[in-house]
């Protein structure tokens, strides 16, 4: 049975309109399920335990990639099949995994191509697509049998375990969600020469190194990570891949 | 970042690259292609190719299939099959090798043993 779970945010007047066309959309494809609406009141993790325990095959999160940020960190302790209806801004996570916005993502549902991929796990907290730290401090990454530390000022240290699709619409084969590694990327500010540059922020060629398990660390003090840009947790974090966790709708376009 | 127009591996998409802003110490083994334009202590071993870009300082033993070096290396070098010093590059130690191809400019600061190739598929299984 589907559970479609509505994010707080979509409460807001301004989405009816696309809410009632989904509804429409999912009763004429046949695949109308429960419906949860979160609120102040109503929260995820109760939510989630209360569909659970009905027995619920599929969770559909309806919203955007903090709402799948959301239900990720709770999803992997239930055997329970992730669908992805997108509806607003930051829906990068969706776009990568091939799901267009609105109603058109119905269709993707009712097809009901299922992929299993890797999440990443930062010390308890599960993640789907990046860790990023911002660090003015030397970062290093302990690696077992060799250390990978920082040499410039301002650093940036991005866990990848697939690109954010915010850019570009390319295939990135670097970046493989079901290969069962994640990447730590390197990118370091650098100043700005020439007069008309000043004001400029450029980056250094970035590093990228492939893991299964690492530590991260901070030279002196603890720094904040954000996972999924949306949950924080602070440093020194334990970082490793967890193959094939999480059994998620895909649509044909899907970026790897 | 400086490439080589002669290196066969140039379009293959190079699974770990040592930046110029960061630094490796340890013992750094992988199966895929390396590209470093950073710092390496300790040692560097991949199956694949390895290119060592002009700003890159290396001080560790290197064990690679084929290198393609510009910068410079400070420590023995074992490769399995083809080694490119361009010009500019330094090695300031023992090179083995299979095939060697030296640029004018480059400097060998150590003894070059040619490696026989019937020894190759040996020394392949005894590095994975």
């Amino acid at each position: 049975m589907h559970y479609f779970i509505f994010d707080q945010f979509l409460n807001d007047k301004k989405y009816t309109t696309v809410i009632n066309k989904i509804e429409t959309r999912l009763t004429d494809l046949g695949i109308n399920g429960r419906t949860e609406k979160l609120s102040i009141l109503k929260r995820l993790p109760d939510t989630l335990n209360d569909i659970d325990k009905k027995g619920a095959t599929t969770i559909v999160a309806v919203g955007n990639d903090h709402t799948i940020s959301k239900i990720i960190g709770l999803l992997p302790a239930h055997d329970i099949t992730l669908g992805i209806i997108p509806i607003g801004s930051e829906n990068h996570i969706a776009n990568r995994l091939g799901i267009p916005e609105g109603e058109a993502a119905c269709e993707i549902i009712a097809a009901r191509l299922i992929e299993k991929i890797d999440l990443g796990k930062a010390n308890n907290y599960y993640f789907i697509s990046h860790l990023d730290i911002l660090s003015n401090e030397q970062i290093t990454i302990d690696c077992g049998s060799y250390s990978v530390s920082t040499t410039e000022t301002s650093n940036i240290l991005s866990i990848r375990n697939f690109k954010s699709a915010k850019s570009d619409g390319e295939k990135d084969s670097s970046s493989n969600p079901k290969d069962g590694i994640l990447e730590a990327v390197f990118n370091s500010e650098q100043k700005s020469q020439g007069f008309f540059n000043i004001f400029k922020k450029s980056y250094s060629k970035e590093s990228i190194f492939p893991f299964k398990k690492i530590k991260i660390k901070c030279s002196t003090e603890t720094i904040p990570a954000l996972a999924d840009g949306h949950l924080t947790i602070k440093t020194p974090i334990a970082v490793e891949v967890i193959p094939k966790k999480l059994k998620v709708i895909v649509g044909k376009n899907r970026m790897f | 970042m400086a490439m080589f127009n002669n290196n066969p591996e140039k379009n293959k998409e190079p699974e770990t690259i040592i930046g110029q802003s960061v630094k490796v110490d340890g013992n750094f083994k992988s199966e895929g292609n390396i590209i470093v334009e950073g710092v390496v202590n300790g040692s560097l071993k991949t199956t694949s190719s390895l290119t060592i870009g002009q700003n890159a300082k290396i001080k560790a033993e290197v064990e690679a299939k084929n290198l393609f070096l510009e910068g410079e290396i400070k420590g023995n070098v074992k490769v399995f099959e083809k080694t490119v010093l361009k010009n500019k590059s330094k090695i300031i130690g023992n090179l083995e090798t299979v095939a060697l191809v030296v640029e004018e400019g480059a400097i060998l600061n150590g003894k070059c043993m040619m490696l026989p190739e019937q020894i190759l598929p040996e020394v392949k299984k005894s590095t994975k």
